[in-house]
C-alpha cells in the first residue's frame, strides 16, 4: 500500500512536471498570452517609442510591475527615436538577438507583417479585440492572421489661441470657411510682426496635407484589380492639396521644408494662432520639460499656458494615427512576450492612456476618452478618420518622402499643385507596384 | 658604392677590409631579392585587419551588387536571388543617377577648389604673423580639425535653423531685411551653400597645416633673391613657391576629391536623415536606395559604381605617392 501510494505521487510528480514543462515550450505555434510561464531569472526586452517615454512613463510602469508579479520575468524597455528606429529594427531582426516586443507606428506595420517578421497572436486573447479601431487593426491582419496588438490612437484637431480669438472677436470655427475666415482676421491683426503664423502649417506636413485631400472626396491612392494607382491628380485631391497649400503659403511663416516635429516648439513661442496636431500636443505646447535634454526633468509652463484650447477641425477627417505592438517571429520568449502585450494593452493599461489624453485601442472606449477634459475634440475626431492605402509597399513611399517632397516643392512654389502631384503619382505607382 | 659596384673585387688583397665589405655585399643582395619572411611577416597583422575590416565587406558588397536582397530574406534567414547585372541596368537606366553623379562630381570640384584655396591662404598667412599668431592659429585649427563631423554639422544645422537659428535672428537686424523664419534648404542653392560651408571649414585645417609644412621647403635664399630682383608678391608665389609645392599641392588634391566624393554625413545631419531629391549625392543615395527602401542589392550596386568612378582618382594618387618616393 505505501509502495503503491509512493509510485503514484512519483508519477503525479513527474506528470504535473511534464505538464509544466510543455506549457513552458515556446517553438511551434501561435505565442500563447495565456500560458502559465514561469519567468523566473528571464528578462524580455521590450522596443517601445520616446512617446511613452516622455507622455505615458506610468502606464509602462503599471504593466511592468504587474507582469512581473505575474510572471517573475523582468522587462527591459529600450525606447526608440521615430528617425531611425526603422533602420535599426531591419539590422536587427535580421540577427539573431532580437528584441521580443517591438512598437511601431500602423503605416508601418504592414510592411514588416509582409515580410515575416512577427509572430501570428490569438486575438480572443486580447481585451476588447471584437471593438479595435479599424485604423489601429487593420494594419495587423493579413491571410486572417492577427500579428499585432492595437496599443493607442491619436486623432488630430486644431489647436487655437484663446486669447487671440477673443481679442480679434473670434469663435471656434465650425465651417471650414470660418476657418480661413479666422486665419485671415488673425494675419489682419497680428500681420505686423513678420514671424506670426496665423496657421502655423510647415510644409512637410503629409499627415495634415492628406487630411485636407480626404476632406474634399480624394484618396491618396486606388486599388485598380491587381495594380495600385496614385489618385493625387484626381479632382478631389486637387481641391484639398490647394487649400492646404493656401494655408502653408498664405497663412503659415513657418520653415516650408520643415516638418511637424518641431512645431510644438514654436507654437509655443507664442507667434502663432493655429496649430493642426494631436490631443496631447494641447500640453506639450502649454508645458514643456525644463532641462530639454531630459524628458524626466519637471515641466515649465510656456508663454502660451492657459491660452491653448482644442476643437476638431471642421470639414476635414482626421488621420488616424497610432501604434501597434507585436511579438517578433525570432523572439526566444514568445510566450512572455505575448503575455506582456497582453497586459500592456488590457483595460486597464487603456485607462492610464486615456486619462494623459491619448486615444485607446477600442471604439468602446472611445466615450470614456471623451469624458475627459481637454479629450472631447480628439475622441469626436476619433469617429470619423481615414487612413493610408493598405497596400504591402506603403511603408516604401513613407520612406521615399515622395509626399513630403510633393508637398515641399507646393509650399515653396518650386511646382504648381497639378504638376507636383502628377509627379508624385508617378512615383507612387512605382513603388507600390514594384516587385 | 664600391660594394655594390665591383662585387668582384678581388679578395686576396685586402683581406680585412673587403671580406666584411664583401659579405656585406652578399647580405646587401639577398635582402635586395629575396627579402626573406621577415618583411612579410610584419605587415601580416595590418594585412589581415585590413582583409578583415575591408576587405570582406568589400567583397560582400560586390557580390550583394549582383543579387536582390530584401526584408523578407533578411527576415525569414532566406538566401538571396540572384539576378546578375539587373541592378547595374537600372541603375544606368535612371535618370536620377545621372543627376547624383552631376551633383556630386560639381559639389566636389566646388569644395576642393574653396579648401585649397584658403587653406593655401592660411598657410600663406601664417607663414607670415607672428609666432603668438601662429601659435594661436594652429591651436584653432586643431579644435576645428578634432571636430567630430556629426557635431560640427548639428552646430551648423542649428545656427541656420529657421526659427530658432541665430544667424537668421543676425541678418534679421539689418535695416530693410527680412530674414525671419527663412528656410535656409527651400532653395538648393542655399543649402548647398550651407553644406559646402561646413565641409570646407572642417578641411581647411588639413590642408592649411601641411601646406605649412610644405612651405618651409622653399628656400629663404630664393624668396630674398626674387624679391631683390623686383619679383611681385604674386610673381614670387606663382613662379617660385607654387611650383615647390606642387607634388604636395597634388597629393594634397586628390586625398580631398577622395574625401569629399563620398559627402555622406554633413548632408544627411543636415537634413535629418531624410534628404530631399536636390541633396541626394552618391553615398547618400546608396544609403537610402539599402537602407530605407530596403533593396540592398540596389545600393550595393550603387556603392560599387562610386568605388569605381573613384578608382581613375586612387590611381592617380597612387602613381603621385610612388614618384615623391623615387625623388627622396
Amino acid at each position: 500500500m505505501k509502495r503503491r501510494i509512493a509510485v503514484a505521487a512519483t508519477l503525479a510528480a513527474t506528470l504535473l512536471g511534464a505538464a509544466a514543462c510543455g506549457s513552458d515550450s515556446d517553438s511551434g505555434g501561435a505565442p500563447n498570452a495565456n500560458a502559465s510561464v514561469n519567468g523566473a531569472g528571464k528578462t524580455i526586452k521590450v522596443w517601445l517609442m520616446v512617446d511613452a517615454q516622455s507622455g505615458w512613463p506610468e502606464v509602462v510602469k503599471q504593466a511592468n510591475d504587474r507582469f512581473t508579479a505575474a510572471t517573475g520575468a523582468q522587462v527591459q524597455v529600450d525606447y526608440q527615436q521615430w528617425t531611425d528606429h526603422l533602420a535599426k529594427l531591419d539590422t536587427t531582426l535580421a540577427g539573431n538577438d532580437v528584441p521580443d516586443v517591438v512598437e511601431l507606428g500602423n503605416t508601418e506595420m504592414p510592411k514588416y507583417v509582409f515580410n515575416g517578421a512577427f509572430a501570428p497572436l490569438e486575438k480572443s486573447q486580447f481585451e476588447n479585440s471584437a471593438q479595435w479601431l479599424t485604423g489601429l487593426s487593420a494594419p495587423c491582419e493579413l491571410d486572417g492572421k492577427t500579428y499585432c496588438v492595437p496599443y493607442y490612437a491619436g486623432a488630430r484637431v486644431l489647436l487655437y489661441r484663446t486669447d487671440l480669438f477673443d481679442k480679434a472677436g473670434l469663435a471656434a470655427p465650425k465651417t471650414y470657411d470660418e476657418l480661413v475666415n479666422a486665419a485671415k482676421v488673425l494675419k489682419e491683426k497680428n500681420g505686423s510682426d513678420k514671424q506670426f503664423s496665423a496657421f502655423y502649417m510647415p510644409g512637410k506636413y503629409w499627415y495634415a496635407a492628406m487630411a485636407w485631400v480626404h476632406g474634399n472626396g480624394g484618396v491618396i491612392a486606388k486599388k485598380d484589380g491587381d495594380k495600385w494607382a496614385g489618385a493625387l491628380s484626381e479632382p478631389g485631391a486637387q481641391a484639398g492639396l490647394t487649400k492646404w497649400a493656401e494655408l502653408a503659403k498664405t497663412y503659415s511663416s513657418g520653415d516650408p521644408t520643415k516638418d511637424e516635429n518641431d512645431q510644438d516648439a514654436v507654437y509655443a513661442q507664442g507667434k502663432s494662432g493655429m496649430l493642426y496636431g494631436n490631443g496631447w500636443e494641447l500640453g506639450a505646447v502649454q508645458e514643456q520639460p525644463k532641462d530639454p535634454n531630459n524628458p524626466a526633468s519637471p515641466k515649465v509652463k510656456t508663454k502660451v499656458n492657459g491660452k491653448v484650447a482644442t476643437a476638431p477641425l471642421p470639414g476635414i477627417p482626421s488621420f488616424l494615427g497610432g501604434s501597434d505592438v507585436a511579438v517578433t517571429a525570432k523572439s526566444p520568449n514568445a510566450d512572455l512576450a505575448a503575455k506582456w502585450a497582453q497586459i500592456f494593452t488590457d483595460a486597464k493599461s487603456q485607462e492610464g492612456l486615456i486619462a494623459k489624453g491619448v486615444l485607446p485601442n477600442a471604439t468602446s472606449l472611445l466615450d470614456k476618452a471623451a469624458a475627459v477634459k481637454g479629450n472631447e475634440a480628439t475622441a469626436l475626431a476619433a469617429k470619423e478618420t481615414w487612413f493610408v492605402p493598405m497596400a504591402p509597399k506603403w511603408s516604401d513611399v513613407e520612406s521615399a518622402n515622395v509626399l513630403q517632397n510633393m508637398l515641399v516643392s507646393i509650399a515653396t512654389g518650386k511646382a504648381t499643385v497639378p504638376d507636383a502631384a502628377k509627379d508624385a503619382d508617378a512615383k507612387i505607382n512605382e513603388i507600390l507596384n514594384a516587385a | 658604392m664600391s660594394v655594390v659596384d665591383s662585387p668582384s673585387a678581388p679578395p686576396a688583397q685586402q683581406p680585412s677590409a673587403s671580406a666584411p665589405a664583401d659579405g656585406r655585399a652578399r647580405r646587401r643582395r639577398r635582402s635586395a631579392t629575396s627579402g626573406g619572411f621577415a618583411p612579410l611577416a610584419l605587415t601580416l597583422p595590418a594585412m589581415l585587419l585590413l582583409a578583415g575590416l575591408l576587405g570582406y565587406p568589400l567583397v560582400r558588397m560586390v557580390v550583394l551588387s549582383f543579387q536582390s536582397l530584401g526584408l523578407r530574406q533578411l527576415f525569414g534567414n532566406l538566401a538571396p536571388d540572384n539576378v546578375g547585372f539587373a541592378n547595374y541596368v537600372k541603375i544606368f537606366t535612371n535618370e536620377t543617377f545621372y543627376q547624383v553623379v552631376g551633383r556630386t562630381v560639381a559639389f566636389t570640384v566646388v569644395s576642393v577648389l574653396l579648401t585649397l584655396l584658403l587653406g593655401l591662404g592660411v598657410a600663406l598667412l601664417m607663414r607670415r604673423v607672428a609666432p603668438s599668431v601662429k601659435i594661436a592659429m594652429i591651436v584653432a585649427m586643431m579644435f576645428v580639425w578634432a571636430m567630430p563631423q556629426l557635431v560640427a554639422t548639428q552646430t551648423f544645422r542649428w545656427l541656420v535653423d529657421s526659427d530658432f537659428g541665430v544667424l537668421n535672428y543676425l541678418i534679421d537686424l539689418l535695416p530693410g531685411v527680412d530674414f525671419a523664419n527663412h528656410s535656409w534648404f527651400a532653395d538648393p542653392i542655399q543649402g548647398w551653400s550651407v553644406i559646402t560651408s561646413i565641409v570646407v571649414w572642417a578641411g581647411i585645417p588639413f590642408i592649411a597645416i601641411t601646406l605649412n609644412a610644405g612651405l618651409t621647403q622653399v628656400p629663404k635664399e630664393l624668396l630674398e633673391a626674387a624679391v631683390v630682383d623686383g619679383a611681385s608678391a604674386w610673381q614670387t608665389l606663382r613662379s617660385i613657391t607654387l611650383p615647390i609645392l606642387k607634388p604636395l599641392l597634388i597629393i594634397v588634391t586628390t586625398l580631398s576629391v577622395i574625401w569629399n566624393f563620398g559627402l555622406f554625413t554633413q548632408v544627411w545631419g543636415v537634413r535629418n536623415g531624410r534628404p530631399e531629391e536636390e541633396y541626394q549625392v552618391l553615398a547618400t543615395w546608396a544609403y537610402s536606395t539599402a537602407f530605407n527602401n530596403n533593396n540592398y542589392g540596389l545600393g550595393s550596386a550603387i556603392a560599387v559604381v562610386t568605388v569605381v568612378l573613384l578608382l581613375g582618382v586612387m590611381a592617380f594618387y597612387m602613381r603621385q605617392m610612388f614618384r615623391i618616393g623615387d625623388v627622396d
